[in-house]
């Protein structure tokens, strides 16, 4: 079933390429949307056939080497190390709160675009708003 | 925590590599508990306890004050 996922990814990304690279030879004059269009769906293309490939050689050389595969799945499974994991990311988050800020400062002061600011600001909140979410459904679960 | 973990693995004749992939945890994990740099689960101790044939409270000593927390709980 992942093996048939990673097909798929693959596969996509390639016809998504091919697509955008057809629409950029193929089209003379493009309006506003479609100058654009090719060049998004090569991004995806690019970024799915990476995702999809890169598993499918990773899956072939932990086949190959069992050994490899236990020690990978023993170093996923640790608990120190899901919880460094999460303590990195907690850190990582506690910066990003202070990134945020400032970058929103820094959008008002060289007088952005306010659909700009405001979509920062948003973005900002759905973070903290999430964040206080998990909090409360975790206490409730603890 | 202090622990006795490295005393009873070397006394065992174990190596560090072998009770990491008996327990299902990294070798780094093992060394950390050895250095007393982390402090395991409840359920890594009980682990690691059984695997020795030994009571928890053989394997690892818990020291009362150790990390301030004792302190902390009574001043609040």
């Amino acid at each position: 079933m992942k093996k048939c996922k990673n097909y798929l990814f693959t596969v996509g990304g390639i016809l998504l390429v091919a697509l955008g690279l057809g629409l950029v030879k193929g089209i003379s004059e493009p309006g506003e949307l479609l100058s654009v269009l090719p060049y998004v769906l090569i991004g995806i293309g690019c970024g799915s056939f990476g995702y999809g490939m890169g598993e499918l050689v990773s899956q072939r050389i932990l086949k190959n080497d069992p050994e490899l595969a236990l020690q990978k799945e023993i170093e996923a499974g640790d608990e120190r190390n899901i919880m460094l994991s999460g303590l990195a990311k907690a850190r990582a988050y506690d910066l990003m709160t202070y990134v945020f800020g400032a970058l929103m400062i820094a959008f008002a002061l060289m007088k952005v675009e306010m659909s700009a600011v405001l979509l920062l600001v948003a973005a900002y909140l759905f973070v903290e708003g999430y964040s206080i979410y998990y909090r409360i459904k975790l206490e409730k679960e603890m | 925590m202090k622990n006795r973990l490295e005393e009873i693995r070397k006394s065992r004749g174990i190596k560090q590599e072998e009770l990491a992939r008996d327990l299902a945890v990294s070798r780094q994990t093992i060394g950390s508990l050895e250095n007393g740099r982390y402090n395991p689960s409840i359920m890594l101790a009980f682990k690691i306890a059984r695997y020795f044939n030994m009571l928890i409270e053989d394997v690892f000593i818990y020291e009362e004050g150790q990390n301030g927390e004792v302190q902390k709980h009574e001043e609040m």
